[in-house]
């Protein structure tokens, strides 16, 4: 080898090339979307039923709906009780878990591929005859209550919650917690999810995917008969609009007395996952705030420490999800931090990103592609996203190249569009006698406190 | 032959830092993992806290790498990089495309190598508030967050390294001084305390060339020092002890700790899968009878933690309603513990089978199959552990689990924390 030049990163070597699965597509009857594709370093496999059961298509009164059925199938079927299923799973070394969203309901499995032609019956079993045992649903619900009195007291959540709820006017979904409120989820029983589970638990614009060390066709032939004679659809979900809940300036500060550090949420609408601005988006967030090399930790952290870490973040749903900033921040900084985000913002809309910047941060989202499509637990989640919003067959084949297509005018153009530093809508949840004062003092506008 | 069977080598470097390799070129990713010897039980008084602390200053650039140009350049190459410390080890971490792997490899050993020249004050202070900042987050704001202090606190006596944990206090960190960065660097950041291994897709020959190369120049250092303290512990904690906070969290919450054999122990994959069928899955009977049946429980954890110096623990805790109470949820879980003595056989094969799943799971990341591979080599110069693993599970009988239970988490042996929500006015 030639001596050692320590003085220069070394060059790298020959680029690989990455594709992503081949990915099999077939249709099941009732309109299930079957998506299979083989991987097969590890003798194991991930299967992903997802169904058109969200909780965005909810009343208001009803919010968390979906996802206490979804916690209930656990309880058990009409062939089995809850801790019949439970070990008939794990007996073969399965593990089932379902989580519900804004889009839908995703039931996954996984296991040895080995063991999925006694594991997937069980899937199926629980979607299609979920009994809802009265114990069972009081257990979920109670476990739910609980869950929102444990998110009431985690600053963490407080914070998202509330500022979930300055971004969104009132009565758009997104603006409440997920899994609904204490309200709502007391009025919940047995007969609603039945209900639920029967009108909204159906195959059409559902989708199942299998990843692993699997054969198509021999999934085909599973999943067709363990499907057969399901169908119908769940009712079509309306188009609801986002509107946002100011579209001025607002500081809220929720008071945790004592609180050794402030949560801060800054943020406003941002924009929905079929978005075509959304790859240019992409690469403006990861140099705002989605890579440690980002402006904001760059500021708060490494320059300031004034932080563990700050993060931002669009979230992409099916209609026009949050962009926010989220930190925790010692006390005595919160004011400083506050400015020092809607400064970085600010900068980004008015001077636009360096060359150097965003080939940094285009590099780093194409080069990270791969790394999160190392099990078939990711390449299943990724293959998931197609079906809930539609995208195209080669949209992850095509990923790359249209993040390295992305140019310093495009970043800005979207910086300018999607950017809103004037509309921000800040949250803090921390010690509203040490942090109003400095709050105040930024001239940002009026500080509303209020009690825990 | 198992269910696995990933390939690895070993090499050794003159200076005595171990390597393996191990080859897999599925996906063009590869890691690169490094494990040093150290973590906070070789802290000494008055600076707890200290290891960690000092993974951050690893970041904080070299003699070739300015500050931040680690963290750009890694993630300009699209690579993923962080770094853990804990009691017994701590690992830095890389992944990238593998056409990338030299400037892995030159990162780290240029911080290995040349760390100290590029260390000065600001850079500590700065890293200091960063920590402290990490200490607010994820334990004195959050409900909850000081239980793993306390616990240790009861299980290991005053004098045992494991009597504080990782993070530290606030005034020891406080004290850190660049001397004892620079103590803390020649001591134990030498290479004979460091395992580096290398797992995905490379050229194995060009591979070991390239780490001679970047590595083989670093001087070996000196023997470790003895670790600080008393290191060796009885069996049992010998009573039952308790700590008891009356504080703002919004539910009841008792934990149950006890003192297990080592992580070297044959005994430490009975103690493994004792927790699995206690609380690992839904038909564990933690879960069964607590939270489905009795209701008592609204969740359920349990861990063993792989600990080498003196004991390891078992650790359990439940979580009860607005309202339980906390004797309620005592009992209920020491009966339990109790009730271990009548584990039945198919309990054991299902709690080694999630097990099982589980393992072969997390494999599927090379960042994962490079840090198991690093651990089992620094602990048990043994990387293949990690395609055995499961035998030594396999192995455990129901007997085992029957008589472990009733040795080892009988009430001689338990520390109870118990948190209650204040009372609101």
């Amino acid at each position: 080898m030639s001596p050692l030049d320590r003085q220069h990163p070394p060059e790298p070597g020959a680029l690989r090339d990455f594709s992503f699965p081949a990915v099999e597509r077939r249709d099941l009857p009732g309109g299930l979307d079957l998506r299979v594709a083989r991987l097969s370093r590890l003798p194991v496999v991930s299967v992903v039923l997802f169904l058109r059961a969200g909780e965005s298509t909810l009343e208001e009164t009803r919010a968390g709906l979906a996802c206490l059925a979804g916690d209930t199938l656990e309880g058990g079927t009409r062939r089995r009780s809850g801790s019949d299923l439970s070990e008939a799973l794990e007996r073969v070394g399965a593990r089932l878990s379902v989580s519900t969203g804004w889009e839908g309901t995703s039931v996954s499995l996984s296991c040895l591929a080995e063991r999925l032609e006694e594991a997937l019956p069980l899937l199926v079993e629980t979607v299609r005859e979920p009994a809802f045992p009265e114990e069972e649903v009081a257990r979920a619900r109670d476990h739910a209550l609980a869950g929102i009195r444990q998110r009431a007291m985690d600053p963490a959540s407080q914070a998202s919650d509330a500022a979930a709820r300055r971004y969104f006017a009132p009565g758009v979904p997104y603006a409440r917690p997920l899994g609904g409120t204490v309200a709502s989820v007391e009025s919940l029983g047995r007969g609603h999810l039945s209900g639920y589970a029967d009108a909204f638990y159906r195959p059409g614009g559902g989708g199942l995917v299998v990843v692993g060390d699997v054969d198509a066709d021999e999934i085909e032939a599973m999943a067709s008969s363990l499907f057969g004679g399901w169908a119908g659809a769940p009712p079509a979900a309306d188009i609801f609009d986002v509107e946002p809940a100011a579209r001025t300036r607002t500081l809220q500060v929720v008071d945790r007395p004592g609180a050794v550090q402030s949560e801060i949420r800054v943020g406003h609408v941002g924009i929905a996952r079929s978005d075509p601005d959304v790859f240019a988006v992409t690469v403006l967030n990861t140099l705002l705030g989605g890579a440690f090399t980002s402006r904001l930790n760059l500021n708060l952290r490494e320059r300031n420490g004034f932080t563990y870490g700050v993060r931002s973040r669009f979230s992409l749903r099916s209609r026009p999800g949050a962009f926010s900033v989220r930190t925790a921040v010692g006390t005595e900084v919160t004011a400083q931090a506050v400015r020092e985000i809607l400064a970085e913002i600010q900068g980004l809309v008015d001077g636009g990103p360096g060359q150097g910047e965003v080939e940094a941060a285009r590099d780093y989202v194409a080069g990270t592609f791969p790394l999160r499509q190392e099990t078939v637990g990711q390449v299943a989640a990724r293959v998931v996203e197609l079906i809930i919003y539609g995208l195209e067959d080669d949209y992850h084949d095509r990923y790359r190249d249209r993040i390295r297509a992305v140019e310093v005018e495009d970043v800005h153009e979207v910086a300018r569009r999607h950017l809103r530093p004037a509309e921000a809508q800040i949250v803090v949840v921390g010690d509203a006698d040490g942090v109003a004062p400095g709050l105040e003092a930024l001239g940002l506008g009026t500080v509303d406190v209020k009690a825990p | 032959m198992g269910i696995l069977d990933i390939p690895f080598r070993k090499h050794r470097l003159d200076n005595g830092m171990r390597v393996v390799l191990s080859h897999d070129a599925t996906a063009p990713v590869v890691a690169v993992n490094l494990w040093y010897g150290v973590g906070s039980r070789n802290e000494t008084p008055g600076r707890t806290g200290f290891a960690h602390l000092f993974e951050h200053m690893m970041f904080q650039g070299s003699l070739h790498v300015p500050k931040n140009r680690h963290f750009e350049l890694v993630e300009r190459a699209g690579g993923a990089l962080n770094a853990t410390t804990w009691y017994d080890r701590t690992n830095y971490f890389e992944t990238v495309p593998s056409h990338q792997l030299e400037l892995a490899l030159w990162l780290e050993s240029d911080r290995m190598g040349w760390m100290l020249p590029a260390m000065d004050q600001e850079k500590l202070d700065n890293q200091r508030d960063v920590v402290k900042n990490e200490k607010r987050q994820r334990y004195d704001n959050q409900p909850y967050g000081d239980w793993d202090e306390r616990i240790h606190r009861l299980v290991y006596p005053e004098s045992h390294p494991y009597h504080h944990t990782v993070i530290g206090s606030m005034e020891d960190l406080d004290a850190a001084t660049l001397d004892d960065v620079a103590a803390f660097f020649r001591t134990f950041y030498v290479p004979s305390n460091a395992v580096l291994t290398v797992a995905g897709d490379f050229d194995p020959e060009r591979t070991i060339d390239l780490v001679e190369a970047y590595f083989g120049e670093i001087p070996q250092g000196a023997p470790l020092p003895d670790l600080p303290g008393e290191t060796e512990l009885s069996a049992v904690i010998g009573d039952t002890v308790r700590d008891e906070v009356v504080g703002e969290v919004p539910l009841p919450r008792v934990i149950v700790a006890m003192r297990i054999p080592p992580y070297s122990s044959d005994d430490f994959a009975v103690a493994e899968v004792t927790q699995a069928v206690l609380g690992t899955g839904r038909a564990s009977r933690l879960y069964r009878r607590l939270v489905r049946e009795k209701r008592v429980a609204k969740d359920v954890v349990t861990f063993a933690f792989p600990l080498l110096t003196g004991a390891g623990m078992l650790l359990s805790w439940i979580t009860g309603y607005p309202g339980s109470r906390p004797e309620d949820l005592e009992v209920a879980l020491t009966g339990e513990l109790e009730a271990l003595g009548d584990t039945a056989a198919e309990e054991v094969e299902r709690a080694i089978a999630v097990t099982e799943t589980d393992l072969v799971r997390s494999l599927e990341h090379a960042g994962e199959r490079a840090d198991l591979m690093s651990m089992f080599e620094l602990y048990f110069d043994d990387p293949g552990r990690l395609n055995t693993e499961i035998d030594r599970l396999r192995a455990v009988t129901p007997d085992e689990v029957r008589s472990f239970a009733a040795g080892r988490l009988g009430p001689d042996n338990r520390a109870i924390l118990t948190y209650v929500p204040e009372q609101e006015p």
